[in-house]
């Protein structure tokens, strides 16, 4: 679906190898095989409580594992000895709750590390980050704080400020669903048009519509395992596995429930 | 009535260059003593916050040990019990040292609460992108927190203000050492403690005055 995608013989900018993860008796990641190649939207869907942000934040390195192998571009990341920090650096994350810094400026959230890790100087930091900021339709917000902004404009400034580091990946974990419904749009807008740069991303959610139209793959996980996988519109319509359907079909009923709650009375539901 | 009668405006007339030069030793210890204090209050409060092993422990039994005992028997025991041990410290050392140590400690829980405030999610977000731990500290969990403790270490400041009218009873001449004197000297006690209460209440009020100009400069909201 993407034209930038690389080939698939060439190296996978993120790769997992059997990851396993228990947070004491609780196993939440049960033998995680993955690849996502450069360019590509790799989305993945999935119940409640099923591992999806454990499976983000373990990449990330915020959580450590306890078996299993991760390598970014080819760089075991997992390995003993590596410079965690320098490896969050190229690995971006946008989190469900935005988690601006509530002291600064929204361009000084963008610049800050930019800054402090990278000693850009603020003159170019901030040209740069007035780029991103424009980029998500904010250059004018640029000088005011998180709340001051709506939560539709904080995600979309943590989504620059993710930008900034010039990540080879980025992690979206459920990046809308903390936004009020008329805010989703315009978050999920900057999620495809960064798609559609080239952009190689991950991406945790529950609009299944932005699954089928920007994702180039899509995975299914339950209880720590990844159930099925395929290409979005394949495994929504067609899927394989019991357990894919039933998901898919709670989903469904819960759409066409909400759907009758709704006011504006579109007629048809199908 | 008639002792406002008989209020005596030439003995603080008299007084004032004394009591200034009170005024002036009080604030020398007071003011290295407050900014010692902050100092202590940081780094072990992070300490704290961290819970940086055996750092931690040291410091959580040093907050103990001074918070549960009263602050005159700290003064005596660095100006007398000191030099018993054969360490003679002069009285200027002993008014600063002293209220440093205490607030120190007041300091210390006052950081370590507003650091263990800053929400974990908001240190992953720093993390996420690629702060070291200090790094961390220095631009997230230290401007985050050290706001949220900031009026608690302002109160903390102006009670170490107030306690160095104790170091009088060690005879570092600073303010109340000052109006002291005069006053048995004088006998004009109303008079001087009058102006001694003047003083303590400008110093008081400025500091408040400081901490709502700082509040209002620095504020974070109140969700974040
Ligand atoms: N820090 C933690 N300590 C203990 N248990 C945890 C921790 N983080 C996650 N868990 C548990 O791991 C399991 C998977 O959680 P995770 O957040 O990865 O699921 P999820 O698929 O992202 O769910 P959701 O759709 O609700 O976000 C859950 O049972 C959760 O309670
Ligand atoms: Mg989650």
């Amino acid at each position: 679906m993407n034209a930038q995608a690389a080939a698939p013989e060439a190296e996978p900018v993120v790769r997992a190898e059997d990851v396993r993860k228990s947070f004491g008796e609780n196993v939440v990641l049960d033998g995680i095989d993955l690849s996502v190649s450069m360019g590509e939207t790799l989305v993945v869907i999935g119940p409640s409580g099923s591992g999806k942000s454990t499976l983000l934040r373990c990449i990330n390195l915020l959580e450590p594992i306890d078996s299993g192998r991760i390598w970014l571009e080819g760089e075991e990341i997992t390995a003993k000895g590596v410079k965690v920090a320098q490896i969050r650096q190229r690995i971006g994350i946008v989190f469900q709750q935005f988690n601006l810094f509530p002291h600064l400026k929204a361009i000084d959230n963008v610049t800050l590390a930019a800054r402090r890790v990278r000693h850009m100087s603020r003159r170019e930091a901030d040209a740069r980050a007035l780029e991103l900021l424009s980029r998500v339709g904010l250059q004018e917000k640029a000088k005011q704080h998180p709340h001051q902004l709506s939560g539709g404009q904080q995600q979309r400034v943590a989504i620059a400020r993710a930008l900034m580091m010039e990540p080879r990946v980025v992690l979206f974990d459920e990046v809308t669903s903390a936004l009020d419904p008329e805010l989703v749009g315009e978050v999920l807008v900057v999620l495809r048009d960064l798609a559609e740069t080239g952009m190689t991303m991950v991406v945790v959610t529950h609009e299944m519509q932005f699954a089928r139209e920007v994702g180039d793959r899509l995975l299914f996980m339950d209880d720590g395992r990844i159930v099925e996988e395929g290409i979005p519109s394949d495994v929504l319509d067609r899927p394989k596995q019991e357990r894919t359907k039933r998901f898919l079909r709670r989903s469904l009923q819960m759409a066409h429930s909400l759907e009758e709650l709704s006011i504006t009375d579109q007629g048809e539901v199908e | 009535m008639h002792v406002l009668a008989s209020f005596e405006w030439s003995v603080i007339w008299d007084s004032q260059g004394a009591l200034w030069g009170g005024f002036k030793h009080t604030m020398k210890a007071g003011v290295v003593g407050i900014v010692l204090a902050y100092l202590v209050g940081l780094v072990l409060g992070a300490l704290r916050a961290h819970r940086i092993p055996i750092l931690n422990q040291l410091a959580a039994s040093y907050v103990e040990l001074i918070r549960n005992t009263p602050i005159l028997v700290q003064i005596f025991f660095l100006y007398y019990g000191l030099p018993v041990l054969g360490i003679h410290l002069d009285v200027f050392t002993v008014a600063w040292l002293s209220i440093t140590i205490w607030g120190g400690a007041f300091m210390t829980e006052n950081f370590r609460a507003g650091f263990e405030a800053v929400p974990q999610r908001l240190s992953e977000a720093g993390y996420a992108l690629g702060f070291t731990r200090l790094q961390e500290f220095l631009y997230v969990t230290l401007p985050i927190g050290g706001r949220i403790a900031l009026p608690s270490t302002i109160n903390s400041a102006i009670s170490v203000i107030k306690n160095t009218s104790l170091l009088l009873l060690i005879g570092y001449p600073e303010l109340t050492y000052v109006a002291n004197n005069i006053q048995s000297n004088t006998f004009r006690t109303f008079e001087m403690f009058t102006a001694l209460a003047v003083y303590y209440l400008a110093i008081v009020w400025t500091l408040s005055a400081l901490i709502r100009f700082l509040e209002r400069r620095l504020a974070l909201p109140e969700a974040f």
